[in-house]
């Protein structure tokens, strides 16, 4: 009833919030196919074509220390591998931390994963093997990439000390207009994961300090988890997190991205770049995309 | 200039001009010059009529007879279909009944013959002057209608004196005559459920008979007095399976056979749930001795297209009816088209469903495929199956990710769980006589074995919840496209105006622009929405 008694007498009010939140199909239409050419995609479909393409310019990714594409080149992996300690396998164009395998050390002939798992060397080809035939790119050939594990910077790890945290940015046209950081939960299974009860948490564009956060929709103060508090945190190297994303949006040739960025503890690496960022950051946020997104436009007139 | 025409919107725009033009000139040609009737196109309510007849050889000849209705004022037959088994068959005309006959040399073992068609019936109510007299001389033609039978005693003298009671005689007008023998039998005598042979004079002695002792009563005091009548074989239809048959009896008056039931009360009327079978005192079935024999009529109740609407299409020049000739020829049936003519309605159906209300589903058009297919298997049948059998291969696919197998193989692997669940399924549900279940093997097994992949993906991804909270809308939509598809009325329109498909595009185009909130964003972002409202 109270529903019903706001909409007739705030109609103005919430007509006008209306067109400033931006639903799935305004954002495919107006803002996705106009500025994302379809040929444009892989560079964020394809993870390895991503990092090149910033790693040209020298902006940091995480590095690369093997990319294997072909079966054959499975046999020389061995002595690079046995140099490693700290380093993650991924599908370059894998979906939903499907086939990543996070590698913290190397002891008595095998290497342990941060979730305590065993590899050998045999399971590990195997597991690259598997990446290579598609098993985890819906049957098409992958390349596996072994690359850097990040370390993250103690303050991010004061906020998400059960898995890597990272920040979402969406970038219109070369500029930032919206951030939020992302924390893996327990109930998330380590994910950074909004879906599956990861935190989110805004982030104020130009302080880069948070001011709010939710789980599941409902607004949280603390980590429920560790009870840290999620407000008003500063985001360590934030001005060069803003820097990076601007330069990322200049490299990849999409008008209207997402861009993931982990924090180490020398500076923001980018993680990976999407075509079709998601539009729950509003809800994150707390204010629709349209008016940052609109602001953007006159701008670039 | 020249970049102007080069653009996506003036390419959009001269589309949906010219699709909207082709498509109102096209209705507009049916509708004012052929004069189509959008009226006409509601559909009306019919019967399907099925007799199955089981029978049991014995290594000798059998033959087995039965009368099929035939086409009058009163009702329409059609779509009809005989499914003979061994037998021969043989339809014939005698006199004003039409008699189907199966017969085959050297019989054994038990054998089901089954024959079906489709009745649209109508009303009939009969003024009949008060002032006709009883004819004194009738052309020869109704000599037969006056005579004694075997079972109806015209000239018995309690028949004579039966009359005399009532006080009508050969100087009574017609309607006086009928209303008191009418009001008489339908006052006077006991109704009886009893299925046996019944003549005029017992059921006049025992003031109680079942409709073939009235009947026969009636035909023997109206022969009696000179007005030529009849019986009338037939059946009540009303939804469901039965063996009784029905009887009633019509009077010659002025050039019309006049219906009277005095069983059901219906004075010079004949209900619209009456078929009629044959005329004259006949015996429903004839069949060789010592077969066997059982019969049950099996009634259904359906709506179709209206008669008028079939004949202004047959007539028209730019009929559909003619199309789907063509497509008959290639060995595509009427009933196969209309269901393809459908499907990109209900894709339409399951576009408004994800772009404007917002529900995710499984697979864009699985929902309107899926409702295609629960056509045969009825909807809740239909929506079980598809339930069970994403179910099951989803748990089979969670199982073969665990041995972590190439996509193809993998994608085999679950289309043949897909196959054999379905074929599990249909011997239990014939096992356990749910036939309707059985259909389930016209399910797109392809499509299937892909939606129970993306089931188990977003399960894997998002959650078990999540995953069925999508299957649940996805049964959300099935239902929608089903109704949307099995709408008679629906149905009607598009094969009176094919061209209507082209409308259906126009929608897409339309909607394929449409940046609106979908309905499910509104309570996504409700805190946006409402913020700031009091």
């Amino acid at each position: 009833m109270n529903l019903f008694k706001r909409l007739f007498f705030d109609f103005d009010t919430i007509a006008d919030n209306c067109t400033k939140v931006m639903g799935m199909n305004q954002r495919n239409l107006e803002y996705v196919y106009p500025n994302n050419p379809r040929s444009a995609f892989a560079y964020a479909n394809d993870k390895m074509l991503t990092k090149q393409s910033l790693q040209a310019v020298g902006l940091s990714v995480p590095k690369t220390f093997i990319s294997v594409r072909y079966f054959y080149e499975l046999q020389r992996i061995e002595p690079e591998l046995r140099q490693l300690t700290g380093f993650v396998i991924k599908p370059a164009s894998g979906s939903g931390g499907n086939g990543i395998i996070v590698i913290k050390g190397y002891e008595d002939d095998h290497w342990i994963s941060v979730s305590g798992q065993l590899y050998t060397l045999e399971k590990i080809r195997k597991h690259i093997a598997d990446i290579i035939f598609g098993v985890f790119s819906f049957g098409l050939n992958d390349c596996a990439i072994i690359e850097e594990r990040i370390e993250q910077h103690e303050y991010i790890t004061a906020l998400s000390p059960l898995g890597l945290a990272d920040i979402r940015m969406i970038n219109y046209k070369g500029k930032n207009v919206k951030a939020m950081l992302r924390i893996a939960t327990k109930a998330s299974d380590g994910k950074a994961n909004l879906h599956q009860g990861g935190i989110g948490v805004a982030i104020d564009l130009l302080s880069g300090r948070s001011f709010a956060a939710q789980i599941a929709r409902e607004n949280v103060e603390v980590h429920p988890d560790t009870g840290i508090s999620l407000i008003d945190v500063q985001i360590p190297f934030f001005k060069e997190i803003l820097a990076l994303c601007e330069a990322t949006a200049q490299v990849i040739p999409l008008g209207y991205l997402g861009i993931d960025i982990a924090l180490g503890v020398d500076g923001p690496v980018v993680l990976e770049v999407n075509a079709r960022p998601g539009i729950e950051i509003q809800n994150i946020s707390d204010e629709g995309l349209i008016v940052p997104l609109e602001s953007v436009d006159r701008d670039y007139l | 200039m020249r970049k102007y025409f080069l653009t996506p919107s003036f390419f959009y725009q001269v589309t949906l001009f010219t699709l909207l033009s082709i498509t109102m000139i096209l209705m507009g040609y049916k509708l004012f010059i052929l004069e189509y009737e959008l009226a006409d196109l509601i559909p009306t309510v019919g019967y399907e009529v099925e007799v199955s007849m089981e029978m049991n050889g014995h290594g000798d000849k059998l033959s087995l007879s039965t009368y099929l209705p035939l086409t009058t004022t009163h009702q329409s037959i059609s779509d009809e279909r005989n499914e003979p088994d061994i037998f021969a068959t043989q339809i014939s005309i005698d006199g004003p009944n039409r008699i189907v006959s199966w017969s085959a040399p050297q019989v054994k073992g038990s054998h089901l013959v089954r024959y079906s068609y489709f009745v649209q019936t109508q009303h009939l109510l009969y003024t009949i002057d008060k002032d006709i007299p009883i004819a004194d001389r009738l052309p020869s033609y109704l000599q037969p209608y006056l005579k004694a039978e075997k079972g109806i005693q015209v000239n018995d003298p309690l028949i004579a004196s039966t009359l005399q009671e009532l006080g009508v005689d050969g100087s009574s007008t017609v309607y006086h005559a009928l209303y008191t023998i009418h009001d008489h039998l339908q006052n006077q005598f006991e109704n009886r459920n009893f299925s046996g042979f019944t003549d005029a004079l017992t059921a006049l002695k025992l003031k109680e008979a079942s409709c073939n002792g009235k009947s026969r009563l009636f035909v023997a005091l109206t022969r009696k007095l000179g007005l030529p009548s009849r019986l009338v074989g037939g059946l009540i239809l009303t939804s469901g399976s039965k063996k009784t048959s029905h009887q009633w009896v019509e009077v010659y008056i002025r050039g019309h056979w006049v219906p009277f039931d005095t069983i059901n009360n219906h004075f010079a009327e004949l209900p619209k749930n009456y078929l009629r079978l044959y005329y004259g005192d006949k015996v429903l079935f004839k069949h060789s001795a010592n077969i066997n024999f059982k019969y049950l009529f099996h009634i259904t109740k359906k709506l179709v297209p209206r008669k008028e609407m079939r004949e202004t299409m047959y007539a028209s020049p730019l009929n559909a009816f003619n199309m789907y000739k063509i497509f008959e020829r290639i060995g595509i049936s009427q009933n196969l088209l209309k269901i393809i003519l459908m499907i990109p309605l209900g894709a339409l159906v399951v576009v408004i469903f994800r772009n404007v209300i917002g529900l995710e589903t499984f697979g864009t058009f699985l929902p309107a495929l899926i409702a295609t297919a629960a056509r045969e298997t009825g909807l809740w049948w239909g929506l079980f199956g598809f339930l069970m059998i994403i179910l099951i291969s989803a748990l089979v696919r969670k199982f073969l990710d665990y041995m972590q197998l190439l996509h193809s193989p993998k994608m085999a692997i679950m289309l043949t769980v897909v196959v054999i669940s379905m074929m599990l399924m249909t011997i239990v549900a014939v096992q356990s006589s749910l036939f309707d279940l059985a259909h389930i093997s016209l399910f797109p097994i392809a499509i299937l074995a892909i939606t129970a992949e993306r089931f188990a993906i977003v399960q894997e991804e998002q959650g078990f919840l999540r995953a069925l909270r999508i299957s649940f809308w996805t049964a959300i939509v099935i239902i929608a496209a089903y109704v949307v598809m099995s709408s008679l009325f629906m149905q009607s329109l598009i094969i009176a105006f094919p061209e209507l498909l082209l409308f259906l595009i126009i929608l897409n185009l339309w909607l394929g622009k449409w940046v609106g909130m979908r309905l499910s964003e509104y309570v996504r972002f409700r805190k946006l929405i409402f913020k700031g409202s009091r």
